[in-house]
């Protein structure tokens, strides 16, 4: 679905990501980990089409997709959650969900059904549909974040952190979603740094160290291959 | 003496109103763009030039009809423009060029009229007729302006927060990186804010020819009131607009009482510079980007 | 016709064995545009052509005044639409009082100027506060008010009018058929072109250009951004206002209608067409936006608007770096030097200044302290009452996730921001309310993590800027690597250096500056492994060799537990664990930061 083939990119003058590969299938969940400052925002902006990768390849269902502007990525089909549980902070909770149909062509029913859905899952987000995005908590951003996306339906979600800035506690509900959704046919890229508490909702993991790819594995092993003896330091 | 001052402060706040909706032109296409239209003031005139040769001495059917074309073709020019304005920001890492292409637009939309019109000042008929204030008569354009300010707000409000497209470009004003994530098509919907702004310049400019000067070097006065007007109420505040343009416009009708008409421009570069220095973010605007 | 033949041969004089291709044609443009000026100036008066001799000094004038013009918009980033109005301020000014008044011509023309400066200083003072499209208006406002006035005020101006002004002792020949106008009006551009370029090589403009390309790159290296803005305009409008002088006794005349909005277009638009930046721009500029439509197509000088305004937006969008850029940027592009992996080593320099120096150890003097810091972006609270000791001479790695208050405790010492509670001293000196200025001034350095490297700037300016920033004398040395630096990277480009050499760049202009408090914001990021080998062994020389004190902002743990001396780690703001790093390696509040790697 997606595939990411030997990707070299960065900001500005920055290289950040070395040689990077990785496939995401549907139905399943890759959790990509790893350091902060180690590429993975990049990683993800750059498939997303914010940062043009100075070589390799990206292709959305054999599709090259390499750097193609964001807003036509993500009309294609390939959805970015930024870090940071970015909303529109003075539109209504509803209409950042409206917002959410801009890569989706058409279909009222399949809409109203989406947001339903999404109300059904996250009821707080009904209860405060009518607020403005910024009275929220930070979870409840990233609550509504997902739930733009979600009423994209895309075909491959990525989602940058969906931790940060908020108390662990709230992850879990998060995640089971996120797992949910990629049962119904979505590849989902997750980028944590809280690895214990997402990899039992992924299917791979991936971690990358210093713009590369360190390792992949089941992400039922990843805890066994952390702690394996390989990478006593000092 | 004090009905004077009060004919003076309406007739101030009717061509603050003028600024006003200037100011929110400029607003709607900052908020998506960045941008400023340095070409704002001249589209304006040419609304007032629309006005003199279609709608000059005419029955109130074919002038209505012809405000709505006016409004809808000077969109179209400012489109036009913004396309242009946009084309090089895309690519390279110059992000100042729009200052330059919309200065040298408006250079070339007044020497278009100048080559073509003269350098005279045109005067319309209102299709309106004047009122009575405190026993003066007031020209019907006076109202027209205040009441173009007031539908330009409310239907500003209305589509920017109850239509897809509207919402979709205040959501690219409050986060660009998100609306490109979500999909958001920034170029068309940076051109509708374009065009829009050429639509509210348009109507206001034919609505209010009959009491502004229509000649060809009439913009640059108007662009600079607008920005006063921009500024006073604070950069990307529409509400600020209401109280900012009616304020300068005040200013300016009081410096030609008090003080000569030739002053008022004046005046206002005073108010601009003094608002500048003391309070840039404007009297009821926010410090800080909105823009992360 | 040296000059021009210079052009083509490109490096004529490099006294080094393998000849590299200057950075710039500065020098070469200058030169051209010298020759030029004397042409046009000359010229017709040699020939004896009356209409050409005054088409001339009112060209050459207008050259002069867009000169400044270019200095003021790229050397110090001031986009001003009124330097027409500062022009005919000093021109009308000095025509009341020599024309009305009866002052001499030299008095009135003293007046004219001082009057232009403070023109200038009504621009400036805005630009203290905003920049961009701001200042744009404001000074556009000012050339649209500007003629206004004059009409206006017709007790003091003639109004419509005009004044009309003869000075025989300057018009009247004194060599052939020369006069001394002639001759001021042809030396003056070129006057002006050697003030551009000398303000351009010295310390003063390369200060301005950091001011105008990264405000807090200026502030951090002890520049004042508001103060060289300042400059900028006083310089621009003393050297307009001359040009308002020379224009008086060429066209005898002033009126209102002269100094219209049109006259700054002009001005503007001249730098752009011919080239933003190029020394000869406004002289090709002014010659196209000016002579086309004013002489050559005189018949249709009514279009001049329409062709000012259209010349402007093709140059805008088909050749953004303008007539004189663009065949700069095609020289520049072949002799470009500066790329590739030897572009920018430092082991020799470094080398260099090892020699006979002993291993130092931290001292137990404190360079830096932090007392109960507290730091708040209106309800988040990024630094959390924090207390912080750095010793002398030591490695101190500040560690940390995203958003845990890293950089902004780093932007708090630098002076870029200001802690809301709480103290922190420099060197014992109580620097909480200092601008970044004045802390920069005490021996203060930083880098960014978006290395600050201008590559309009050759490599060694880009070096250079940090001896600029030095306070007092440079030690022996200094002076030293200096000298070795510029005749290594004199002529080089920045623009082809690799992100690790952009850093090193950085690293070393603090080391220039002498400051003996280094501050680093994620320099590893983006560098290679080796080059991280690299910059770990940079830092170390810097702390043990030469007893800088760093303070390191890093994600890379294996970085900081290999180099640093002391390790802080902030979690949401607070001090979570501080002490030697395997000390802080065994603390539990910690152990969740490492992802595959462990420390301890």
């Amino acid at each position: 679905m997606l595939e990411v083939k030997n990707l070299v990119a960065g900001y500005g003058t920055i290289p950040v990501l070395r040689d990077v590969s990785l496939t995401a299938k549907a139905g399943e969940i890759l959790l990509i980990g790893g350091e902060n400052g180690a590429g993975k925002s990049t990683l993800m902006r750059a498939i997303a089409g914010f940062n043009k990768p100075d070589s390799g390849e990206i292709l959305l269902d054999g599709k090259a997709i390499g750097g193609v502007a964001p807003e036509k990525v993500a009309q294609s089909g390939l959805r970015l959650v930024l870090d940071g549980h970015r909303v529109f902070p003075e539109l209504s909770v509803f209409d950042n969900l409206r917002m959410g149909a801009a890569a989706r062509r058409g279909d009222r029913a399949g809409f109203n059904n989406a947001v339903e859905e999404i109300y059904s899952v996250f009821p707080i987000l009904k209860e405060k549909q009518k607020l403005y995005a910024r009275d929220l908590s930070g979870g409840q951003q990233q609550m509504l974040a997902l739930g733009q996306a979600f009423i994209a339906q895309p075909k491959v979600l990525l989602c940058d952190e969906p931790s940060m800035g908020l108390a662990q506690a709230l992850l879990p509900p998060i995640l089971a979603f996120l797992r949910r959704w990629a049962q119904t046919g979505t590849a989902v890229v997750i980028v944590e740094q809280h690895l214990a508490v997402t990899a039992p909702y992924a299917d791979r993991a991936m971690i990358i160290e210093r713009g590369q790819v360190k390792f992949s594995c089941l992400a039922s092993e990843l805890d066994e291959k952390l702690n394996a003896p390989a990478v006593a330091a000092e | 003496m004090l009905s004077e001052i009060l004919i003076i402060v309406i007739r101030g706040i009717a061509i603050g109103s003028i600024f006003a909706t200037i100011a929110m032109s400029f607003n709607i296409v900052h908020g998506a763009t960045n941008i400023f239209n340095f070409a704002q003031g001249n589209m304006f005139i040419l609304g007032g030039f629309a006005a003199y040769f279609l709608a000059n001495q005419v029955g109130l059917g074919q002038w209505s009809l012809m405000l709505l074309l006016t409004g809808l073709g000077i969109a179209a020019v400012v489109a036009v423009q913004g396309y242009i304005t946009l084309l090089p920001l895309r690519s390279s890492v110059e992000q100042d060029s729009w200052l330059i292409s919309t200065v040298s637009v408006s250079v070339i939309v007044a020497a278009l009229l100048m080559i073509t019109q003269g350098p005279f000042a045109y005067s319309v008929q209102s299709v309106v007729p004047s009122f009575r204030i405190f026993g003066t008569r007031t020209p019907g354009a006076y109202a027209l302006a205040i009441a173009a300010m007031i539908f330009w707000f409310f239907a500003l409000r209305y589509f920017l927060r109850r239509t897809f497209i509207g919402l979709a470009i205040s959501a690219l004003s409050q986060d660009f990186d998100a609306a490109r994530a979500a999909g958001l098509p920034v170029r068309r919907l940076q051109l509708i804010s374009f065009a829009i702004s050429g639509l509210m310049v348009g109507t206001v400019g034919f609505l209010v020819a009959p009491v502004i000067s229509v000649s060809p070097d009439a913009g640059l006065k108007y662009v600079l009131n607008g920005f006063v007007a921009a500024v006073v109420g604070g950069i990307g505040s529409n509400a600020g607009t209401l109280i900012g343009g009616p304020l300068v416009g005040v200013v300016a009708m009081l410096t030609a009482y008090k003080v000569g008409g030739a002053y008022q421009d004046l005046a206002s570069l005073l108010v601009l510079v003094l608002i500048l220095m003391f309070r840039p973010q404007g009297l009821f605007g926010r410090v800080g980007a909105r823009r992360v | 016709m040296q000059a021009t033949a210079n052009v083509q041969t490109g490096p004529v004089s490099m006294a080094e064995t393998k000849p590299k291709g200057r950075f710039n044609s500065d020098l070469t443009q200058v030169w051209i545009g010298v020759a030029l000026i004397a042409i046009t100036g000359f010229g017709p008066v040699i020939a004896g052509n009356s209409y050409w001799i005054h088409t001339f000094q009112l060209v050459n004038i207008y050259i002069a005044a867009a000169i400044f013009q270019n200095m003021l918009f790229v050397d110090a980033g001031q986009k001003s639409f009124g330097q027409g109005a500062i022009l005919g301020l000093a021109a009308y000014v000095a025509a009341i009082l020599f024309g009305l008044h009866g002052w001499s011509f030299a008095a009135a023309a003293m007046g004219g100027i001082v009057a232009a400066m403070l023109g200038g200083l009504l621009f400036a003072l805005p630009a203290l506060r905003v920049q961009g499209f701001h200042l744009g208006f404001v000074t556009m406002s000012a050339a649209i008010v500007f003629p206004q006035l004059l009409v206006t005020l017709d007790k003091w101006t003639n109004g419509i009018n005009g004044i009309s002004v003869t000075v025989p002792a300057l018009t009247n020949p004194i060599v052939g058929s020369m006069s001394l106008l002639a001759i001021a009006v042809a030396v003056f551009p070129m006057i002006a072109l050697f003030v551009h370029y000398g303000i351009r090589r010295s310390k003063l403009g390369r200060m301005m250009f950091v001011a105008a390309l990264s405000p807090e790159a200026a502030r951090s290296l002890g520049i004042k951004p508001g103060v060289m803005r300042f400059t900028a305009f006083i310089v621009a409008s003393i050297g307009t206002g001359i040009c308002g002088i020379l224009y008086l006794p060429t066209v005898a005349f002033v009126s209102p209608q002269g100094f219209n909005i049109e006259l700054s277009f002009v001005f503007f638009f001249a730098v752009v067409v011919g080239g933003r930046g190029q020394m000869l721009g406004p002289i090709i500029g002014i010659w196209i936006v000016y002579i086309l439509p004013n002489i050559l197509l005189a018949g249709f000088v009514e279009y001049r608007l329409l062709m000012y305004g259209c010349l402007t937006l093709v140059a805008v969008m088909a050749f953004p770096d303008g007539i004189v850029g663009s065949v700069e940027r095609l020289r520049a592009k072949r002799k470009q030097t500066g790329g590739g992996e030897q572009a920018f080593r430092i082991d020799g320099f470094l080398a260099d200044l090892q020699a006979g120096k002993t291993v130092r150890e931290p001292s137990e003097e404190i360079a830096v302290e932090v007392r109960n810091g507290t730091k708040k972006f209106g309800e988040v609270v990024a630094v959390s009452a924090v207390d912080l000791k750095v010793r002398k001479g030591e490695v101190h790695g500040l560690i940390g996730a995203n958003g845990s208050g890293k950089t902004s405790l780093l932007n708090v010492l630098s002076g870029l921001s200001r802690l809301n509670t709480g103290s922190f001293m420099i060197n014992g000196v109580d620097a909480t309310n200092m601008a970044a200025d004045r802390i920069a001034n005490m021996s203060l350095g930083r880098t960014f993590q978006a290395p600050r490297i201008f590559s309009q700037m050759s490599l060694w300016d880009n070096l250079k800027i940090g001896i600029d920033a030095r306070v007092g004398p440079a030690s022996a040395d200094m002076t030293a690597l200096a000298k070795a630096m510029e005749k290594s990277f004199g002529q080089d480009s920045a623009t082809l250096l690799s992100h690790g050499q952009r850093r090193l760049v950085e690293v070393m202009r603090t080391v220039l500056k002498e400051a003996t408090i280094v501050l680093f914001d994620e320099p590893a990021a983006g560098l290679s492994q080796s080059e991280r080998t690299n910059f770990a062994n940079l830092v170390k020389f810097l702390s043990r060799q030469m007893g800088k004190t760093v303070i390191l902002v890093e994600h890379d743990l294996d970085l900081v537990w290999g180099i640093a001396d002391t390790i802080t780690v902030l979690e949401q703001g607070r001090v979570v664990s501080s002490g030697k790093p395997d000390v802080v390696a065994k603390d539990p509040a910690v152990q969740h930061m490492f992802v595959g790697s462990r420390h301890a």
